[in-house]
């Protein structure tokens, strides 16, 4: 991970603008060992009577691989507009994954929630993650256990997209699905433009997760990342400095359960949307 | 409220259960709902193939816009996005050269650095709708050191598991990686060490055996219609020298280069010429002059038929003479053995009989020339 001039210059002046401690940090060059996994619409801005598929992506950078439906690893894959929650349906192996039609505008809430991959990996790279995702608790707990040998973790995805028909109204914004892992944005970033304050919470098993590693990053500008912990209650102030897509992502990690046959179980939370 | 879209499917079914699971095992694995750890699989895929020649060629297919993408963010250039085919072929030139400082090919811990060329599947191209993703192939290519017995892959351009599949002359292997993991040190087959001549003699004299007996059918049915035309040894023997000669002379001037036609015609007219024997054998039990010449030039065909199938086998050019050499007289042993069953089988009193034209060459030369037009009609049409 470098650190160049020019972004810590910026980073000194966004930390100063905002109340928040947010950070710009650039990542050009370091090879990330873990992935983030997200949904990427064919389009955040649909008409009603579209369709709109919901391509799965796995990367970093917001630069992904495209996922295939596989219906082995969907716990969960779903809409939630005012009318209610849908599946997304899909055929095995199709990219998009998930394919909705619009039904009325409004603002939709697509979610998707796996089933736990596994994952081995050294000592070395695990420890490397863990400080990319910053998750230096766990490093603290493994040393303090005296953990050095080669890991076995479970991982899972939580990713959500908000996508917007028609005109915005005031009163729709982003639902909590109930996933494990959740970023909820708790004002709705299409009333959102470029510079303006965005709220989002993160919660774990529906509390709110303190002091979890939040990251939001520009399609267009995927190097300049924005980062923040989360507060007491959960929340980071973003204030997204662009328009365009946006990601922004958070990692939590438990130990895992004893009959889980693995060391560490870690969950992965997204959310996608675009602002003007 | 929504509705399936033709999508390919690709080539997903082959890929969950990795393992050599037995069929119990899976009904048990596939009863066990939150035990279902499948691998998030992307659509890379990387087939490296090796040559008898030593030149090695490594197709990377993949997601243009994950891909350029990557390559765009290592040489910190702008982010490509949403354009149409020709656009992205034109960013893809701009940085495939970058393709290779993520890749490592190694022969035995020897790194090879190959040439990248980045070719984006044009047939995909539909810029207009979101609904279709664009493919790309990346070609790297290089030479595999002499005497290396094994390669190893890895390339960082993936954060999925993806299937490396490697062919070289002798063996095709398959194995499962998860993104930038390096793969073991996967055999060279017959890179192993160069064979020796006596080797060579003998893989290419079974070959050239076993493409008779059993694979050419439609030499065997040829050769039994030269061996049905009559119940005398010498126009036998006339017919399969001619035969011999005529497919020698074509195998080696195939093989050399010196001629060349392609398959749609010769194998056909294969067919067609187990068509011709069988009929005459029909009408006549004589030796006509124009009999020993057609054979001949049917031999003519055969043997570029043959050639075919050699060059396909890539012969190193150093043992041409000795494959060459051992495949025909491989391919004789086999006709020789056709020959020497039908005797068995018929037996020589049966050629003395007068039964033996009605029950055995009426009959045998009908269902040959029948099964030889149904060829021909088929080579034709393929």
């Amino acid at each position: 991970m470098r650190t160049s001039f020019i972004s810590l210059r910026r980073s000194l002046q966004v930390a100063t603008r905002l109340a928040g401690v947010v950070l710009v940090v650039q990542m050009v060059g370091a090879t990330l060992l873990a992935h983030d996994m997200w949904i990427e619409p064919t389009t955040f801005t649909p008409e009603p009577g579209d369709i709109v598929g919901a391509r799965l992506r796995v990367g970093q950078d917001f630069i992904g691989d495209p996922l295939r439906r596989d219906d082995a690893l969907i716990d969960q894959f779903v809409v939630q507009a005012a009318a209610g929650r849908k599946p997304l349906v899909g055929r095995p192996g199709a990219d998009p994954a998930g394919l909705l039609r619009v039904d009325a505008p409004g603002l939709m809430v697509i979610g998707y929630r796996s089933h736990p991959s596994t994952v081995e990996q050294t000592a070395e790279k695990f420890s490397q993650y863990l400080k990319d995702e910053g998750l230096e608790t766990i490093a603290a707990l493994r040393a303090r256990r005296g953990e050095t040998g080669a890991v076995r973790e479970l991982f899972s995805r939580c990713a959500k997209s908000l996508v917007l028909s028609g005109t915005v109204q005031p009163t729709e914004g982003d639902h909590a699905l109930g996933f494990t892992l959740e970023l909820v944005a708790e004002k709705n970033p299409y009333t959102t433009t470029a510079g303006q304050e965005l709220p989002v919470r993160l919660t774990y098993e529906g509390r709110p997760l303190a002091d979890g590693l939040v990251v939001a990053i520009n399609r267009n500008n995927p190097t300049e990342k924005l980062s923040a912990r989360s507060d007491a209650n959960g929340r980071v102030h973003f204030r997204l400095p662009q328009g365009g897509q946006w990601l922004i992502k958070a990692v939590h990690m438990i130990p895992a359960k004893a009959d889980a046959q693995a060391d560490w179980e870690s969950f992965w939370a997204t959310l996608t949307f675009e602002i003007r | 409220m929504a509705e399936a879209f033709d999508e390919h499917a690709g080539g997903l079914a082959h890929r969950r259960h990795r393992g050599r699971w037995s069929g119990a095992l899976v009904l048990v694995w596939a009863l066990i709902p939150q035990v279902a750890l499948a691998h998030e699989i992307g659509t890379t895929r990387v087939i490296a193939t090796v040559a008898a020649d030593r030149s090695y060629a490594i197709a990377i297919s993949s997601d243009a816009s994950a891909l350029l993408g990557r390559l765009e963010l290592a040489q910190r250039r702008p982010i490509t996005s949403g354009t149409s085919a020709a656009e992205v072929q034109r960013a893809f030139d701009a940085v495939c050269h970058e393709v290779p400082r993520h890749v490592a090919v190694r022969f035995d811990d020897v790194a090879s650095t190959p040439r990248a060329t980045c070719i984006v599947d044009a047939a995909d191209a539909a810029p207009a709708d979101p609904f279709n993703v664009l493919g790309v192939t990346v070609r790297l290519e290089g030479v595999v050191p002499a005497g290396a017995t094994t390669l190893r892959w890895q390339y960082g351009l993936t954060t999925t598991s993806y299937a490396l599949l490697l062919k070289s002359s002798a063996a095709t292997e398959t194995i499962w990686l998860e993104g930038d993991e390096q793969s073991r040190p996967l055999a060279l087959a017959t890179m192993a060490a160069a064979p020796t001549r006596a080797a060579v003699a003998r893989t290419y004299l079974g070959l050239g055996f076993t493409h008779i007996l059993p694979k050419g059918l439609d030499h065997i049915l040829f050769v039994l219609g030269i061996f049905l035309l009559s119940r005398r040894l010498r126009p036998m023997l006339w017919q399969i020298s001619a035969f011999t000669l005529a497919h020698s002379i074509t195998l080696g001037l195939a093989l050399y280069g010196v001629i060349e036609l392609p398959s749609r015609i010769v194998e056909p007219l294969i067919a067609a010429s187990i068509v011709y024997v069988a009929i005459e054998n029909l009408w006549t039990s004589e030796l006509k002059p124009w009999r020993v010449t057609l054979v001949f030039a049917f031999g003519l065909l055969h043997g570029m038929g043959f050639a075919g199938v050699l060059r396909e086998l890539a012969l190193p050019r150093s043992e041409l003479l000795t494959g060459l050499l051992a495949f025909n007289v491989g391919v004789e042993a086999g006709q020789l053995t056709v020959i020497l069953a039908a005797f068995v089988c018929v037996g020589m009193w049966a050629r003395q009989s007068d039964a033996y034209r009605r029950f055995v060459v009426v009959p045998a030369s009908i269902v040959i020339a029948a099964t030889g037009a149904f060829w021909t009609v088929q080579r034709l049409v393929a």
